[in-house]
């Protein structure tokens, strides 16, 4: 079924540009021609999913193979939504405006926890089963990927099978095996197919599982009902970063996107090991693409968007071995068409802002930074490497550099935080305020400090610790408010509300998957856009299944506990999070691997993984 | 510096982009063809260029404008030839020449795009209300000919005012039969004081003088824009 919009839908809602199609370096091909139709989706609008380089890297490579047409599709605003349910409009891809439910594939990118009820709301609009047991045999396989496979347990219901870990080599083998199945016609239906693609590494089929509870109603074991199923699923890691294929022609949006320049990946991983950062966890080890490579891609990226800004994209740009001397060769590939490069984050040295006042050449436009925690105590705590001292001497280089706006990003309710602990970002960000007065001589300075609620993730080191309740969080900003003395501190915060929720979802069970088809039912959605986000629906949802989730986020978990999201692993083992957790609690600081000692975390051994450093002799 | 003007379309595939998204579109564009664009100064370049008038959200054109300026003087087959084949979609280049300068003797620089265009003409296509009767739509389209004064009430979120539309009319709107739809076409001045807008005459038209049509569904189509009465390619 092919759609096609009448201009009095379009004419009627908020950038209708969203529901078009026809970029540039958009793929289209023969329906007929090809064996494997993949819709590629992210739950959320169209300038956020358009954004996303996972699904731009996945989208080339899917579209690279003879047998697929891969095509794309992202949730339509509520506007679009009312319009398409009162006309009986299915979910459509933006190539060939296909109903979705005609594909063989619709593949999720699980970006955070918040979008999950929009996957349910794009599986109803397209028409597909919600829960993966009642769809049939025409219907596509609903598979997801992403950083939240770490944890796919409330969601594992709604979907036919999981990605583990970077996608780009294995979505070609499951396009692959697809082929192959759909070629010899189909044998044993569906779960036929579950049952093949179940023995590709990475693979998940959650319903080849069986999961039980105990007597306390806590989650007790998952084990598989299959033989093809695994009782462990390590994630799939790409060994070599210059080998594997990057995005070379974007699709090209004709309306701004949230990231509407080009993004190139530097390398994977980052092995500070900050204690509460997943990806920090999920994404080890580093692998760095080489700097011949980096220039070959960017050259072609320029040529192929005709885009004048590009973001050296990394979870820690700075981090990268030989930045200086690749944004010494991007300046000089550059100069004449005018291209501008920007890095996403900032580490705090000087290094970093003599490479960002190069980069901006003249223009400032503030700079962020994240101490993430407001003594020094508490940065011990979560191995933030990182010291006032480090935090002074950057801010006054970039002062000296001209800089008048700098932000920067602290995290509230991290293990062990006291009130001194919230003071201490006050304080922090006044002395900041003060170190421009002493630079510069004047006043003048705006820092902004932009404060999260702290959620803890599973598979670090705090996926064992009770998040703060809803109350307390809201207690200590408002202590924090009142500890701000100094007018040039602007103070932002998070609603506690949407972060207590996530707090239970990010180390939910199965049996959250109830929860959130009940909270959609009664009409969330985009609740990742605050406009949206409807609290007590949510709060609703969870008492009309009886389920506490207090139980989920504010529970304090047994170290010996079995954890409900052990069975798809990044590779990092329980002992090393376990000793971390440990040492985290003595205020203990561990090093990064990468260059300093091995801290034993277990995925190079588990995943046949190395290091790959091009300042340092690979290891 | 050398500029360039280039009669452009906005097709069915970019219908619903805004003119500032059109402009980035043609941007991008021009550095995808590889031309030696000249670039404004500053700490955000951009490459000089300018577009004749702003197109609506909806609108598809046959005529669209944008002078560019390179820093080389290439010749027009290079640039038709490189520009073309860098294009997306929904816009095609239709002619090209280079902006000739007049002789510094004659002192003043060749005149801004923007304050050449002096009319547009738009054909607006519309299903007709059901069971109405074409005589109808003949009488209201007669009586907003002849109407001395028509005005229309422009709201946006930074204004809200009326405007006399008969005053930008060149000619008197035409009314003929495309199939089962309604054809108009309107030849709109544009001033440096305004202008009116054709779906605004439309709503005139169907909401104060009876024309039996749908206007939720109608498509509008930039068919000329002209400065002295030629295409403005054909001002340089």
């Amino acid at each position: 079924m092919i759609i096609n919009l009448e201009p009095e839908i379009l004419q009627a809602v908020e950038k209708p540009a969203r529901y078009t199609g026809h970029e540039l370096n958009a793929v289209h091909k023969d329906w007929d021609g090809v064996t494997c139709h993949f819709a590629l989706a992210l739950p959320d609008v169209y300038e956020v999913g358009m954004s996303n380089l996972g699904l731009k890297i996945l989208y080339e490579v899917l579209n690279s193979r003879e047998d697929t047409a891969c095509e794309r599709v992202y949730a339509p605003w509520v506007d679009m939504e009312a319009a398409m349910r009162e006309r009986d409009i299915p979910l459509f891809s933006l190539e060939s405006f296909h109903a979705i439910k005609d594909f063989d594939f619709l593949g999720f990118s699980l970006q955070y926890e918040m979008i999950y009820s929009n996957i349910l709301n794009m599986l109803d609009l397209a028409g597909i089963h919600i829960w993966s047991r009642d769809r049939g045999e025409d219907e596509p396989f609903v598979v997801g990927g992403g950083p939240c496979v770490y944890n796919t347990e409330p969601i594992a219901d709604f979907f036919d099978f999981f990605i583990v870990g970077e996608g780009e080599e294995l979505i070609g083998e499951v396009a692959a095996l697809f082929s192959q199945w759909q070629g010899a016609g189909r044998p044993d239906g569906r779960r036929g197919f579950l049952k093949r693609v179940a023995c590709l590494d990475g693979i998940y089929v959650p319903s080849f599982y069986q999961v039980t509870y105990n007597e306390q109603g806590l989650f007790a074991s998952i084990e598989p009902t299959e033989p093809e199923a695994r009782p462990v699923i390590y994630k799939r890691l790409i060994k070599d970063m210059d080998a594997v294929p990057f995005v070379e022609k974007p699709v090209l949006p004709y309306i701004d996107i949230v990231h509407d320049r080009i993004m190139l990946e530097l390398f994977r991983g980052c092995t500070r090991g900050c204690r509460f950062c997943q990806a920090g966890t999920s994404y080890r080890p580093i692998r760095e693409r080489s700097r011949k490579r980096l220039r070959e891609l960017a050259r072609r990226l320029v040529d192929s968007t005709g885009y004048n800004e590009m973001s050296l994209t990394s979870l820690s740009s700075a981090d990268y071995s030989c930045l200086g001397e690749l944004v010494d060769d991007l300046f000089a590939d550059f100069k004449d068409e005018k291209v501008s490069f920007s890095l996403p984050s900032l580490r705090i040295d000087s290094f970093s802002i003599d490479l960002a006042h190069k980069m901006q050449q003249v223009r400032k436009s503030g700079l962020t930074f994240a101490p993430e925690a407001g003594t020094q105590r508490l940065r011990d705590v979560i191995n933030k490497g990182v010291t006032e001292e480090n935090l002074m001497g950057a801010v006054e280089a970039a002062f000296r550099q001209g800089w008048k706006q700098v932000k920067l990003y602290f995290m509230m309710g991290l293990p062990t935080e006291t009130d001194e602990d919230v003071v201490g970002i006050a304080r922090l960000a006044e002395k900041v305020a003060q170190k421009y007065k002493e630079v510069t001589g004047k006043w003048g300075v705006t820092v902004t400090i932009s404060v999260s609620c702290f959620v803890p993730k599973p598979h670090t080191p705090f996926q064992w610790y009770g998040q703060v309740s809803r109350e307390e969080f809201e207690r200590r900003q408002r202590l924090l408010r009142s500890s701000i003395k100094e007018r040039a501190v602007k103070f932002n915060y998070h609603e506690a509300s949407v972060s207590v929720l996530e707090g239970a979802i990010a180390r939910g069970d199965r049996r959250i998957s109830q929860v959130i088809y009940q909270a959609w039912q009664d009409g969330a959605k985009f609740d990742g856009w605050t406009d949206h986000f409807k609290n007590d629906v949510w709060l609703a949802a969870f008492e009309k299944c009886g389920i506490d989730l207090t139980l989920y986020n504010q529970r304090t978990r047994e170290r010996g506990e079995k954890l409900p999201w052990e069975h798809t692993t990044p590779g990092v083992s329980k002992e090393f999070l376990l000793r971390e957790y440990k040492k985290a609690l003595a205020g203990e600081l561990t090093e990064d691997c990468r260059r300093g000692k091995c801290s034993a975390c277990g995925v190079c051994p588990s995943l046949e993984a190395k290091i790959v450093d091009w300042r340092r002799e690979h290891v | 510096m050398y500029k360039y003007r280039a009669e452009i379309t906005k097709g069915e595939e970019i219908r619903y982009i805004s003119h500032l998204d059109y402009a980035g579109v043609m941007e991008r564009a021009i550095r995808r063809a590889k031309l030696p664009a000249a670039y404004s100064e500053g700490f955000n370049p951009h490459i000089k260029m300018a577009f004749a008038s702003a197109l609506s959200l909806g609108v598809i054109s046959d005529a669209e404008y944008m002078d560019f300026e390179l820093t080389k003087s290439l010749c027009q087959p290079e640039v038709f030839e490189k520009l073309s084949r860098a294009l997306p979609e929904g816009v095609k280049l239709l002619r090209l020449k280079p902006v000739r300068e007049p002789k510094p003797c004659k002192g003043k620089k060749h005149k801004a795009l923007m304050a050449e265009v002096e009319e547009a003409e738009y054909e607006l296509l519309l299903p007709m209300t059901e069971g109405a009767a074409w005589d109808s739509a003949v009488a209201a389209v007669k009586a907003y000919n002849e109407a001395k004064e028509a005005f229309v009430h422009r709201v946006t979120p930074k204004t809200d005012k009326l405007i006399e539309t008969k005053q930008y009319m060149l000619q008197p709107v035409k009314l003929s039969m495309a199939g089962a739809l309604l054809k108009l076409h309107m030849d709109i001045a544009i001033t440096q004081t305004g202008s009116v807008k054709p779906g605004e005459v439309l709503e005139l038209l169907a909401g104060e003088y009876g024309l039996p049509g749908d206007t939720g569904r109608v498509l509008i189509r930039r068919t000329a824009m002209k400065g002295q009465g030629r295409p403005l390619i054909d001002l340089v």
